[in-house]
């Protein structure tokens, strides 16, 4: 791709990009939040049309003006497994959209032979009949990558692939993309995950602004120099200073918890102004353990004790709730109302304090919203504006600026910095720490070691749905990672 | 307006303004044609009639917005309405007691509507499903109870009150518009109508958040109850008789296309209850028009729904990349 350019209304998405992917390569797109990736793999994907710039597959100038130009120049993308249709079979995903026909009707058997062929292509065991609902996540994704593969694309594009993949889901994907570079593919691998990209590609794109930035072999750099690229001349990733709340009073107290096979016997004490980390692989139950202590989902049993006023008292999921806040890690899906100005979404659960007789008062919401917009810096024209309009950080800080607003002395993160940039990151971590200081108690999901480790005073291990392990301030990455696969390899002895 | 319209083709205030502009120009094109075809329509009798009927439908166009801005729809509000109308008037047929009948009235519509509450918000029940159900209970026992035969010989104090005129304005009138202009004050201060919007764009966010859904839908169908309690006072008021007839299913149609045509989405969370009401006297407007020109009633049928599917795909287009 050469000097791609594409504007929006308002933004300069791509101003003179260019992207070089090689066959038997594995090149890797990074950049921050708003940098050009995702416009670029749209134009490529023929669902932004470019103002201008040429693109070349084998030599040969293509015009993508259609997602179907795109797929007959040879492009393929591999989908999010989120994509899959789950009350169908392996067989009808992957050929849903072209059945092979027999006598007027789908010719199952062909269906199912083919998909086989493509699925040991990939090295898959995987019965072609069965039902996609009912893989595991990396199963399904090897189906989205056989649904792509079916066309026989030159080019293959992998976007975020492993943000839902356990660590050997992971290493199997790699297996599979290695052996596609084998094969002669060209493949893109656009990831936030610095260490994927050193461990899986072979070039390397980088991109800031809409712009390409860097070009070039990955061996060619390290892993710092990469970030500066991506964030140009600042250098990030500075520690956060730690607090040591050595006695601080216990806040919260949660004693044999479980939910199904989800939770088992889940007992942990949270101090007031300690960031906790709970740390453990994706499905481990973080999510669920967040959800299940302020009432989103039922317990089967438990007993939560909470100190309030000098005063310790048994308490219900539900009631917790109204003291404490929440940040999920699907900020557009649950955290914020799209459709919504920036102000209203700041006050909607502190509607009661704002509002007389059941109105809500004008003036309290635009004081309440206002001083929360100072507060934390967000970046808006007027408290008026779409919170859909506002950017990754911006809109990750109204979420905040929500609970910040009750003043809550337990605050639930999951993955609060998903999806946003280095910056953005740095930000609502120092956030964590400010709202830690003042005393709020705050339990820290993350899947970045790098996150939990600036901002956590204490970690707790998670594995399969029990707190397995607690590990102190100083733990490093090693020990961190260490605590997840001893476990595992207890487990696996046991 | 800020860079903020700029990502989409159309923001939800512009299509909102264009849409309005497309509902005028169609009311101009209507009216001038019967300027030509039909001039006795606007004789300011037939414009008050028309008012009149617009009003009991811009009611339950109000309940109905209401249940739709939570992401849901009630297909039974007027049936609802009609057997609770059939519950009141036997009331006041049997013991003369106008007060206690429209109390009735309003009391078993507003049940119907919690019913209708408690299937959605708190048993999780599909909206469409439980309010057809509901539509088939409430139009078969209003059929069972009257025998569909019409009580009337009403309380004379009961008709006569709705007969009277304020201002020139029939008293039906003055209750719609002020029906509606309570329904529209509640519906953009209080914490409630706040509470609604939230989980009609997103449910699992609105609970997130802390707002209690499961009661915000209650309330909403509850509300729709009300509302649908209001017209069958009204209506029995007007006609002087309560009857199984009272509610057809192209009335729910009506309804249903007095919010659509009104800016209410049939996905929940936008849209504005005074564009409901002005939907119903659309409507109303369009029927009398299209009865005027002495169109038959079934082509007249065909060419309202025609206009309902006109305009949800009007939303559609006008929303794609948005």
């Amino acid at each position: 791709m050469r000097a791609i350019s594409k504007a929006f209304p308002g933004v300069v998405a791509l101003d003179r990009a260019e992207l070089r992917a090689s066959f038997g390569r594995v090149t890797a797109l990074v950049g921050a939040n708003g940098a050009g990736k995702s416009t670029l793999m749209n134009i490529l994907g023929g669902i932004v049309v470019r103002d201008s710039g040429e693109i070349l597959v084998a030599g040969a100038e293509v015009a993508l003006r259609t997602p179907i130009e795109s797929l007959q120049a040879g492009i393929g993308f591999v989908q999010q497994e989120l994509n899959s249709l789950p009350t169908m079979s392996i067989s009808e995903n992957i050929f849903i959209d072209a059945f092979p026909l027999k006598f007027g009707g789908i010719d199952y058997r062909e269906c199912n032979r083919r998909s086989q062929v493509l699925l040991q292509r990939l090295g898959a065991k995987l019965d072609p009949s069965a039902t996609v609902g009912e893989l595991s996540v990396g199963d399904r994704q090897l189906v989205e990558i056989a649904r792509a593969l079916r066309r026989d694309p030159k080019l293959l594009i992998f976007d975020e692939p492993t943000s839902s993949l356990s660590r050997r889901e992971r290493e199997r994907l790699f297996e599979v993309i290695r052996g596609l570079r084998t094969e002669g593919v060209a493949i893109i691998y656009i990831s936030h995950f610095l260490d994927e990209i050193f461990e899986i590609s072979d070039d390397l794109v980088v991109m800031r602004n809409g712009r390409t930035v860097f070009s070039g072999e990955i061996s060619s750099l390290n892993e710092r120099e990469l970030v500066r690229h991506m964030m140009g001349a600042r250098e990030n990733e500075a520690p956060l200073q730690k607090r040591r709340p050595a006695d601080a009073t216990e806040l919260l107290r949660i004693e044999s918890l479980s939910r199904g096979d989800v939770l088992k016997d889940v007992t942990l004490t949270l101090k007031a102004g300690e960031v906790v980390g709970l740390w453990g692989l994706l499905g481990a139950g973080r999510t669920e353990l967040l959800r299940a202590i302020v009432g989103l989902d039922p317990i089967d049993k438990g007993v939560l004790s909470w100190n309030e006023a000098g005063r310790t008292m048994a308490i219900r999921p539900a009631e917790l709730y109204r003291r404490a806040g929440f940040v999920t890690e699907d900020r557009r899906g649950e955290g914020l109302f799209l459709g919504m100005s920036v102000g209203d979404n700041i006050v909607m659960p502190n509607l009661r304090d704002i509002s007389r007789l059941g109105l809500v008062r004008g003036n309290e919401q635009r004081r309440a919203a206002g001083a929360m917009i100072t507060r934390l810096g967000i970046k808006v024209s007027a408290q008026e504006q779409k919170v859909s309009t506002l950017s990754g950080g911006n809109q990750q800080k109204v979420v905040f600026a929500r609970w910040l607003a009750s003043a809550p002395k337990l605050l639930l993160l999951d993955e609060p910095t998903r999806g946003l940039d280095v910056d953005a990151k740095t930000e609502i971590l120092r956030l964590v720490n400010e709202l830690a200081d003042a005393g709020t108690a705050v339990l820290l999901v993350s899947s970045e070691l790098e996150e939990l480790t600036r901002a956590c005073d204490r970690y707790l291990v998670i594995i399969r749905g029990q707190i397995v392990a607690e590990l102190p301030a100083g733990a490093t990455r090693e020990e961190l990672v260490n605590a997840l696969s001893l476990t595992a390899g207890q487990e696996v002895a046991a | 307006m800020t860079a903020a319209v700029s990502s989409a083709p159309l923001s939800f205030a512009r299509r909102y303004r264009a849409r309005n502009v497309v509902v005028a120009l169609i009311i101009v094109l209507v009216l001038g044609l019967l300027w030509v075809l039909a001039p006795n329509f606007f004789k300011i009798n037939n414009l008050i009639n028309i008012l009149v009927q617009a009003a009991t439908l811009a009611v339950m166009a109000v309940g109905m917005s209401v249940v739709m801005i939570g992401g849901g729809i009630d297909l039974s509000l007027p049936f609802s309405a009609a057997v609770s109308a059939v519950l009141g008037a036997m009331y006041m047929r049997a013991t003369g007691g106008v007060v206690v009948g429209s109390l009735i009235m309003l009391a078993s519509a507003t049940a119907i509507g919690f019913l209708n509450g408690v299937a959605v918000g708190y048993l999780g029940m599909i909206p469409f499903v439980v309010t057809l159900a509901m539509m088939s209970i409430t139009a078969g026992s209003a059929v069972w109870l009257t025998n569909s035969i019409s009580i009337s010989h009403l309380p004379p104090e009961f008709i006569s009150f709705f007969r009277m005129r304020l201002a020139g304005l029939p008293i039906p009138v003055i209750a719609g518009i002020s029906v509606c202009a309570i329904a529209a004050f509640l519906m953009s201060r209080s914490v409630f109508a706040r509470q609604l919007y939230a989980v009609g764009s997103n449910r699992r966010a609105a609970t997130i958040a802390r707002i209690s859904t499961n009661r915000v839908l209650l309330t909403s169908y509850a509300a729709a109850g009300i509302s649908a309690g209001i017209a069958a006072i009204m209506l029995t008021g007007r006609l002087a008789s309560a009857s199984a007839n009272l509610a057809s299913p192209s009335m729910v149609l009506d309804v249903v296309s007095a919010c659509v045509i009104g800016g209410v989405s049939i996905y929940g969370g936008a849209g504005k209850v005074w564009g409901a009401a002005l939907g119903a006297l659309f409507i109303t407007l369009l029927s009398n028009a299209l009865n005027a020109a002495e169109v038959s009633l079934y082509v007249s049928q065909m060419i309202r729904g025609a206009i309902i599917i006109a305009f949800i795909a009007f939303d559609r287009f006008s929303a794609v990349g948005g």
